[in-house]
């Protein structure tokens, strides 16, 4: 280095301070205004719904929402007794289908399959399949379940409920299942138990929580599925038969059909439905993330 | 020593041993079936949509795509106006959401402090929660009336006579719906994906790497806009990408807001019709050929979203959660 | 044990003047008090090497002249750090050019996702705009000082995440120094590096101390008597001991100083 020694006396800085120009500092505000207000226009949006459903749901909300039944055309008063009935049935009768498969192919992709090329391209269609358009799954339904059978059923809307929930039970439950530290595994196998004994009783044992969450968030996502039940469940105005053939009325439907009619009292209901609708989802939703951060 | 052994272990052993073995068998493979499951799955919705939309595809050839006539009357589909439609919304839709998620990806990120982050992440992500139809009526009843008078009437009496943009942002009946609307509430509806996803990369940079880039004398927003994002990198495209696959299939709010009308218009403003909201339409009511028609349309929408999806999966790697 | 320590061959200015002078410095991580009551000053062109155990807050103090604790807002510091007169924790203080005077050089490499070129001209651009042959020169002079020119020049525009572990450590030094900072501060640069990439920085720092006034953390006590010609042994918070390197290894006043430079603890 070709330096002269150092001054000795040199104690003022070598540039004035000063130096950051305006339009640096003027773009930084501007990126943090920005970054603000836009999440403070989704807030505004979330808390905007969650108003308009207050305000316009809990004026439709009365005893004979959950008593009566969904009225017909022109006819006065009524209720969603069978359309949350309904909702409620083909919810669960989904996660029925859903929650076997999608906890025992979970459990391949993280115990059995691994890093195999398998498991990798199950991985990626599953993830597919998580993001794909739940109107394609109706339709899929509607071609296998409904046109060949001839006619609407609860249980062609509960498999394609099932179908959408099963994506978000497989990713959580791999997820869960991995996060299970390996040495608890292989105190398992230590006492001499097999692979299946050691999954059933250790591995999911110590995920239980965070599989339950998977099979809570699926139920958020399915409960105000609409469009795959257009096409399996159908929607009516009357209660179901028992055996579940035939329409099966539920919340989803309903709203989409009455909250553009134009009888007054189909408009209240559709407003209600969907209050009640979006608090369960919203306290299922909130629910499952407490569950997943409790057990962090 | 070994007497002990062999009384205790050999005589038991098989005894002990059958029925483990058979379980461990069954549960092996019934998990494996499970898991094969997903790719029948997507194989069945595959061929459904290819086998149901057939005889359309085979009636119209490729004029299935490229014409704009849908006609029940005279059995004639075309599907150009209903994948315009899908596609301009989810443009739009890309156009208004990714600014406003990746803003909020960076506030979470950088500028909220440690208390904030959590309650607003929360909300955010409750946004994703929300079902499709609520935010329908939320469009329809709420959103759609306040753009039609504060948006559209205004805009369109600026914007009369103007070459292009006297076309493009011109309507002739300010209803509040169109295609412009549902790319809008579509926006909202793919924030929450979008954001939190960058989010969780932003939050995967190692926080030396955030340090030194402010040591240098950055500020927060050319760290943001030099180090940070450019190192999250493809992932944020492929982020984007999963948004896309969201707003091209979404049903229920589009059908809600879009107009549901079946021809063509140069407008935004405009109502129109997106793939997904014609099936929703029209699906009750439509007997043979016009059913097929509707399939083939699931059938388009299948693999648009499948690339699409494909190409995202691919950039995100493997993200946590959806 | 001291009879290994190879000492600084340089004899220290004990004239020259103070860069940083840090005064009566308190440092909080929310309600823990990390420093307390830190009085130093920092010779202009002289390196001062901060010892001490882990956790004994030398990386904390190292943190505080650039202001990077600013990021975290738990975090917090009273009393006066005095760059040429300057103080510079009180708020009044553009943190991003105190950042450009004080430059830092962390425990990891960690090269920007841009070029190597666009490492070290990233920070030259920020506040100035040179003419692109000026840039030009600015970053292969950089480049030289940091002894990195001669592996890189054919590949300016390839990726800096592309080049080995002590390659990017040289490349984080060369875009520090490219901005002609007063003050360089060293987190441990040499804690993730081989021995010979160590020797290479080290040999940088001799170098660089004809130009720059250098603060360096090192959990390596060797390091620092190579090194350095002022040390600060720090324990639990707290300066013990500060004086001139040779004193602080051949002669150290306090108990606890020659336990922990002769080994005996930490």
């Amino acid at each position: 280095m070709t330096m002269a020694t150092p001054a000795k006396t040199m104690t003022a800085p070598h540039v004035e301070w000063g130096r950051v120009r305006s339009s640096r500092r003027t773009a930084d505000r501007m990126m943090k205004i920005i970054a603000t207000s836009f999440t403070l226009i989704a807030i505004v949006v979330l808390f905007w719904i969650l108003g308009m459903l207050i305000v316009k749901g809990l004026g439709g909300l009365s005893a004979s929402t959950f008593t009566q039944i969904t009225p017909g055309p022109g006819t006065e008063g009524g209720g969603l007794a069978n359309a949350i009935v309904g909702s409620i049935v083909l919810t669960f009768l989904g996660i029925a289908v859903a929650t076997p498969i999608g906890v025992l192919a979970g459990t391949y992709l993280a115990e059995y399959g691994k890093a195999s090329k398998l498991a990798d391209l199950i991985r990626f269609i599953n993830d597919i399949l998580l993001s794909a358009p739940s109107i394609l799954i109706g339709l899929f339904v509607y071609v296998i379940l409904v046109e060949p059978f001839r006619g609407y059923s609860g249980w062609a809307g509960g498999v394609a409920l099932g179908i959408i929930a099963i994506p978000v039970i497989v990713r959580t439950t791999e997820d869960m299942l991995r996060l299970v530290p390996g040495s608890l595994r292989e105190a398992g196998a230590a006492l001499g138990a097999p692979p299946s004994v050691v999954i059933t009783s250790v591995t999911w044992r110590a995920a239980k929580s965070g599989m339950v969450t998977g099979v809570l968030l699926a139920l958020a996502r399915i409960a105000g599925e609409t469009a795959p039940l257009i096409f399996t469940a159908l929607n009516n105005n009357f209660w179901f038969s028992p055996n579940l053939i035939g329409g099966v009325s539920n919340l989803p439907v309903t709203i989409y059909q009455f909250a553009s009619a134009p009888y007054e009292n189909w408009q209240q209901l559709a407003w209600a439905g969907s209050l009640i609708i979006t608090v369960s989802i919203l306290v299922l939703s909130i629910i499952a993330r407490r569950i997943v951060r409790g057990g962090k | 020593m070994s007497a002990v052994t062999d009384q205790f272990a050999v005589p038991s052993a098989p005894v002990r041993k059958t029925p483990m073995g058979t379980f461990d068998l069954v549960f092996r493979n019934a998990s494996l079936l499970a898991a094969l499951f997903v790719l029948v799955l997507l194989a069945g919705i595959m061929v459904s949509m290819v086998v149901g939309g057939w005889p359309a595809f085979r009636e119209f050839g490729l004029g299935f795509i490229t014409s704009s006539v849908w006609d029940t009357q005279n059995e004639q589909y075309g599907a150009w106006p209903a994948i315009v439609g899908t596609l301009s919304t989810a443009l739009i839709a890309l156009v208004v959401g990714v600014p406003l998620s990746l803003g909020i990806a960076v506030f979470l990120t950088q500028l909220a402090p440690p208390w904030f982050k959590q309650p607003v992440s929360t909300a955010i992500e409750l946004l994703a929660a929300v079902p499709s139809i609520i935010y329908g009526m939320w469009g329809l009843f709420v959103f759609a009336p306040l753009f039609a008078a504060y948006v559209q009437i205004p805009l369109s009496s600026l914007v009369e006579g103007m070459p292009i943009v006297g076309t493009i942002l011109y309507s002739r009946s300010p209803s509040g719906l169109g295609i412009l609307s549902a790319g809008i509430i579509l926006a909202f509806m793919i924030i929450p994906f979008i954001a939190s996803i960058t989010r969780d990369m932003l939050d995967q940079i190692p926080s030396v790497l955030r340090e030194s880039a402010y040591g240098i004398g950055a500020t927060t927003w050319e760290v943001v806009r030099h180090v940070l994002v450019p190192q999250a990198g493809v992932s944020i495209i492929g982020a984007i990408m999963l948004g896309l696959g969201r707003a091209l299939g979404e049903t229920m709010a589009v059908t809600f807001v879009v107009g549901n009308a079946n021809r063509l218009s140069a407008s935004v403003m405009d109502p129109g019709s997106t793939i997904a909201s014609r099936i929703a339409n029209e699906f009750n009511e439509a007997l043979g050929l016009q059913l097929n028609a509707l399939i083939a349309l699931g059938c388009i929408l299948f693999f648009v979203t499948f690339v699409v999806l494909v190409i995202a999966r691919l950039l995100v790697a493997r993200v946590k959660r959806y | 044990m001291l009879s290994t320590l190879e000492l600084s061959p340089q004899t220290l200015d004990a004239e020259a003047p103070v860069r940083i002078a840090v005064k009566n410095l308190d440092f909080y991580y929310g309600e823990h008090k990390a420093l307390k009551n830190i009085n130093l000053d920092f010779r202009d062109r002289h390196v001062t090497a901060l010892i001490g155990p882990s956790g004994c807050g030398k990386s904390t103090l190292l943190r505080i002249f650039n202001r990077i604790y600013s990021l975290y807002p738990e975090q917090k510091a009273t009393g006066e750090i005095l760059l040429d007169g300057r103080n510079i924790i009180s708020n009044n203080v553009d943190v991003n050019e105190l950042r450009s005077r004080i430059g830092m050089v962390f425990q990891k490499p960690t090269p920007f996702p841009m070029s190597i070129y666009d490492n070290v001209a990233f920070g030259i651009r920020l506040y100035e705009k040179p003419p692109k042959s000026e840039l030009d020169d600015r970053v292969e002079g950089a480049l030289r000082r940091a002894a990195l020119w001669d592996e890189v020049k054919d590949k300016l525009k390839s990726s800096g995440m592309g080049l080995s572990g002590g390659q990017q450590q040289r490349l984080c030094i060369a875009r520090t120094i490219a901005q002609k900072p007063e003050v360089i501060l060293f987190d441990e640069p040499t804690s993730a590096l081989d021995p010979i990439s160590t020797g290479k920085i080290e040999d940088l720092l001799e170098q660089l101390k004809s130009d720059f006034t250098i603060v360096i953390v090192t959990h390596n006590m060797q390091q620092a008597a190579r090194i350095s010609q002022y040390t600060a042994f720090m324990y639990l918070g707290e300066v013990i001991e500060f004086d001139a390197t040779n004193t602080i290894f051949m002669n150290p006043h306090k108990k606890q100083t020659q336990d922990y430079v002769t080994g005996r603890f930490g």
